[in-house]
């Protein structure tokens, strides 16, 4: 073997390496690019200037995001929809205009930036007092180049439920019930529940509930109420919308001490990519009629006549008069993103 | 039996209700096999399932463009090989949840990560089966072929990589086949192909889409191995003509099928 063929062969490598590097960032763009267009195909949307909505993994967010993404067309804006599981995967994307528009849940957005910001053991500025609460989320989300749209007044407060059996064994109305009642309690939830606040912390030190283990079954999903019901897990964490806790023969217990905050509906948007005045307006009109009745009813009939929540959402927009915007504006100008 | 009454009860799902009653259906019913899903979840159905195909594709594509070098440098540099196995190795071990969590400060949320993550697990199987495949390239051939004249490029392309089709062919299988399953997980971001639907159908306990975006899954893992093995039989004519056309060749006297014409001989070495 020569030097000078060691040499070719050496180059010709480090030309197939540069090669297949190349294509790693190449492609990485264009799959962008076309996963961008899918995505609007969906919808509807033009595959440039398409607004975003983010859509966390449980049906009511679903619902939201496309009530939201409804409206939004009906303003003249493409849009797509896209679900990501959690909080902690969607919110740094929200921050850097991958995606523009996300409902969200006041106080429970409030906690999470604070924690993000100051750290986890920073003083809790989220209250059950809406403007206190708004005003905290404000101060918080605006360094962050995010816009928090006005709430509304429907709400979806995290709550606990237990199977009605346990509540009748052991005489259970309220969470303060079931502190008093010393037992030990396997709780349903996500995995951020040990971290959060209003989950496994606050059911410790405000209600003195014996949480010996969370079991990240998800929040409010199948898994978790069936865990519940079986008698797996004892209690599950659930929201004050939930409309199928009925099936799993569960019951919500009372926030008697009020450890849950304001969680109204709000909609955030990225300042830069969203910032548009169309998207505020449409948005609001949205968030001033939609209440707590109205969301628990959408989730129902996603969950429990399986329609789709982009139907469910579509009907109750036009019901609404919310649809047929469209000639009041004039094509989108804002709203590209990234 | 009377006293176990909860023996007699079924599962859930195992229920049937042989009574339908009007204005409700088997969406509704929450049944496990479901014609109507079919039908009104069509359009999600084909989007997911094309979403799959195309990130499966991208990600064993440059997975293989990837490991062919990577087994190139390992046989040839002998002390590199057990450490590029050994990472390819260790790569395929990490869970694939904290694969993408992992990858998600460099990509944000996008197919790429996804991709990117399919990659590095495709490459176990790639880099291992190309490896193997290379190394037992019978040495004679090697030699006849440098007594000819040929340079290690053409050594390569036209000698050592055919006579290696097999094995990488079968990595590829089975680097594609793998590579269908995992995707699913790119659902936690929302670029999962038909884990979209299965994540979704999970989360709100919908059986029929839960079985329909599983049947789809397996079915287009086989439709995949079953085309790569049809690519494989095309790429190999060698494989089928077998014996017969071998002595049909020593009759008519030696003929090689892999010298080209008017072609810059390399030097010898």
């Amino acid at each position: 073997m020569t030097t000078a063929r060691k040499r070719r062969t050496a180059a010709a490598a480090l030309l197939l390496a540069a090669c297949a590097g190349g294509c790693v960032t190449g492609c990485g763009q264009s799959l962008e690019q076309r996963a961008r267009a899918h995505a609007s195909a969906g919808t509807g949307g033009g595959a440039h200037g398409a607004l975003v909505v983010g859509s966390a993994g449980f049906t009511e967010s679903a619902v939201l995001a496309q009530l939201y993404a409804h409206v939004l067309a009906a303003a003249g804006h493409p849009v797509a929809v896209r679900t990501v599981q959690t909080r902690e995967l969607y919110e740094p994307a929200l921050e850097n205009g991958r995606i523009d528009v996300v409902p969200e849940y006041a106080a429970t957005l409030a906690e999470f930036l604070n924690t993000k910001t100051h750290g986890p053991k920073a003083a809790p500025v989220a209250s059950p007092d809406l403007p206190v609460t708004m005003a905290a989320l404000g101060r918080l989300a605006v360094p962050r180049g995010l816009k928090v749209l006005p709430a509304g007044q429907a709400a979806d407060r995290n709550a606990f439920a237990v199977s009605k059996k346990f509540a009748a064994a052991h005489h259970l109305k309220t969470l303060s019930d079931l502190g008093a009642a010393k037992l030990k309690i396997k709780l349903a939830a996500g995995d951020e529940c040990a971290d959060r606040r209003f989950c496994e912390p606050g059911l410790k030190s405000v209600y003195g509930i014996d949480i010996t283990s969370v079991d990240p079954k998800g929040v409010a999903t199948a898994q978790s109420k069936q865990a519940v019901a079986d008698g797996t897990d004892q209690m599950v964490l659930t929201t004050t919308t939930d409309a199928t806790l009925d099936t799993y023969g569960l019951v919500l217990l009372a926030d008697d001490k009020r450890l849950q905050n304001a969680d109204n509906v709000v909609p955030v948007v990225n300042a830069r990519t969203a910032g548009d005045p169309s998207v505020a307006a449409a948005l609001g009109r949205l968030t001033a009629v939609l209440t707590t009745a109205d969301l628990a009813a959408l989730d129902r009939k996603v969950d429990a006549e399986r329609l789709k929540p982009a139907d469910v959402a579509a009907s109750w927009v036009k019901s609404k008069g919310l649809a047929d915007r469209t000639s009041y504006y004039a094509p989108p100008t804002g709203g590209q993103s990234t | 039996m009377a006293e176990y009454p909860e023996l007699l009860e079924f599962p859930r799902f195992w229920q049937s209700r042989p009574l339908r009653q009007p204005g409700r259906s088997c969406l509704t019913e929450n049944s496990w096999i479901c014609g109507k899903y079919l039908r009104v979840y069509r359009q999600e159905l084909t989007g997911s399932l094309v979403q799959h195909l195309w990130i499966t594709a991208t990600a064993v594509a440059i997975g293989l463009v990837v490991a062919l070098p990577l087994a190139l440098l390992a046989r040839r540099v002998r002390s590199l090989a057990g450490p590029v196995l050994a990472v390819t190795t260790v790569l395929y071990t990490i869970p694939s949840l904290a694969m993408f969590s992992l990858l998600l400060p460099f990509w944000g949320i996008s197919a790429a990560l996804v991709v990117t993550g399919l990659v590095l697990y495709s490459l176990t199987i790639l880099v291992r089966n190309t490896l193997a495949g290379l190394r037992a390239v019978p040495a004679e051939a090697v030699e006849s072929a440098k007594a000819l004249g040929y340079g290690p490029g053409r050594l390569l392309c036209t000698v050592e990589l055919p006579l290696a089709l097999p094995a990488v062919m079968a990595g590829l299988r089975l680097a594609t086949v793998s590579t269908v399953a995992l995707t699913t997980v790119g659902a936690i971001i929302g670029y999962g192909g038909l884990g979209n639907l299965l994540l979704d159908g999970i989360n709100r306990d919908f059986k029929a889409q839960v079985l329909a975006a599983t049947v789809l899954c397996v079915l287009l893992a086989l439709a995949a191995d079953a085309a790569l093995a049809v690519v494989q039989w095309l790429l190999t004519p060698w494989v089928r003509r077998g014996r017969v056309a071998v002595r049909v060749r020593r009759r008519r006297g030696p003929r090689n099928p892999a010298s080209g014409s008017g072609k810059r001989q390399a030097a010898p070495s």
